[in-house]
């Protein structure tokens, strides 16, 4: 379980998160979904511990092994095998297990290719290949299929699925697509100017929302 | 001209002092820009990587080092290895142990400060995913100087081109002497000041050739780094 308390984190005077009160349960998968600025990658930084809140705390039980990836992951310049083998200890490096990951978001034929020559879409496939080498209980991604076109993204999500349930490993994601959050997650928290505005079974906040400013998002989705 | 047509002469036939001094040159530039490397990649490093109170300090105070005149290194360094200096006992004055001293004075901040700015730049990515994958500080570090290679090496060598060009300072802590500490820049300042015009232009040649050679390596190292 993770708890946080009286959250806020400010950027030159202005409130970027502020939670009074949110618990995660790590038994349910979760998305975060808001407009640009409302606090979604602030929330999972601050969740990651990359980011310390200004104030209030973040609790949290065993979550010792987590894993975030960022919205832009960086590639390094050696080959995508060597990219995804970083996440583990020298001594746990296995071959078979990078492939198999990389097998898993469908990359195992650039295995050779070098990082910095990918396009944004095979990045954040490698980097989600980076998170899965490995069993984690918790992992936090930020926006993960965001440069990913249609077939990445139904790469990413059977991928993210699959492992989530062989790992028994909590999914806590933002995005910007509906969608995507019924496909993949139990819960919605829709964030807002940095507050949480509504959160319960994503069913329920995506198809009948309360608040106006979620159903205002949702009529941008309406085609 | 018959300046010149001696110069080349000079320059391809036997000449002991011109040779020892290529070579005290070569031997004082490459233990200055080692040790300055060593020092001050790994110090750059830590100030382009990290994030911490004071760095706007640390920073300035770096970029205030790169600016200090030569002479004013040298003269420091000087005052260090006199008699009457706190390290006046090692008696180091007028030794090429001293003009690397000074050299270090000097081109290890250059070294911190490029190198800090090198490694800034791609920092903040590296950093959010390595941590994300639970890498360890110093492994992250590794990984962004890695990253930046190209670029250090063109810094390692900017160091050595520094060094190997500077005057004032080993002037000052070497003293010129004949077959001890004279370099290729002090004897071509003393040989254009006795008229010695042919000793001092092939020594100008050899210095622009390596000074040539320092830059087309580091335009073919930047080129790479950029591919």
């Amino acid at each position: 379980m993770i708890v946080l308390k009286d959250v806020k984190k400010v950027y030159d005077e202005r409130i970027v998160l502020n939670i009074p009160h949110l618990v995660f349960d790590l038994t349910k998968r979760y998305a975060l979904i808001g407009v640009n600025g409302s606090g979604k990658t602030t929330l999972l930084r601050i969740l990651a511990g990359i980011l310390k809140p200004d104030l209030g705390e973040v609790t949290s039980t065993s979550t010792n092994n987590m894993g975030y990836m960022p919205q832009s992951p960086y590639a390094f310049r050696f080959s995508v095998e060597k990219n995804v083998a970083i996440a583990l200890d020298k001594e746990q490096v296995s071959k078979d297990q990078v492939l198999e990951a990389l097998k898993a978001v469908g990359m195992d034929h650039l295995q050779h290719a070098y990082g910095n020559q990918l396009s944004g879409g095979e990045t954040q496939r490698m980097a989600l290949a980076r998170m899965i080498v490995k069993p984690r209980n918790l992992l936090l991604l930020d926006e993960p299929t965001a440069s990913a076109d249609i077939r990445g993204t139904s790469q990413i999500e059977k991928a993210l699925l699959k492992y989530a349930d062989d790992n028994n490993c909590t999914l806590i994601l933002s995005t910007h697509s509906p969608a995507q959050a019924l496909r993949l997650v139990d819960e919605v928290l829709f964030l807002d100017e940095g507050r949480v505005i509504e959160q319960g079974p994503a069913e329920d906040v995506l198809h009948h929302p309360k608040h106006p400013v979620i159903q205002e998002f949702l009529d941008h989705w309406k085609i | 001209m018959d300046g010149l047509i001696k110069a080349i002469n000079l320059l391809f036939g036997e000449n002991p002092e011109l040779r020892q001094i290529i070579a005290v040159t070569l031997r004082m530039s490459l233990i200055s820009t080692s040790i300055s490397s060593l020092v001050g990649i790994p110090l750059g490093a830590l100030i382009g990587s990290r994030e911490f109170k004071g760095k706007h300090w640390v920073q300035r105070f770096t970029n205030t080092l790169m600016g200090v005149p030569p002479v004013v290194a040298g003269l420091a360094v000087f005052l260090m290895l006199s008699r009457s200096g706190p390290l006046g006992s090692l008696k180091l004055l007028y030794s090429v142990t001293a003009m690397v001293i000074a050299q270090v004075v000097l081109i290890t901040p250059i070294m911190t400060g490029l190198t800090a700015t090198i490694i800034s730049i791609p920092a903040p990515r590296i950093r959010e995913t390595a941590q994300g994958v639970g890498i360890s500080t110093w492994r992250q570090m590794g990984l962004m100087i890695y990253e930046c290679r190209s670029q250090l090496v063109s810094t390692v060598l900017v160091g050595f081109g520094r060094a190997i060009a500077e005057v004032g300072a080993v002037q000052i802590v070497g003293g010129n002497v004949q077959y001890k500490t004279r370099v290729m820049t002090t004897a071509i300042m003393m040989q254009t000041n006795m008229g010695k015009f042919h000793f001092a232009i092939s020594l100008g040649i050899v210095l622009l050739v390596i000074s040539f050679g320092i830059n087309a390596l580091v335009n073919y190292l930047e080129s790479r780094g950029n591919a």
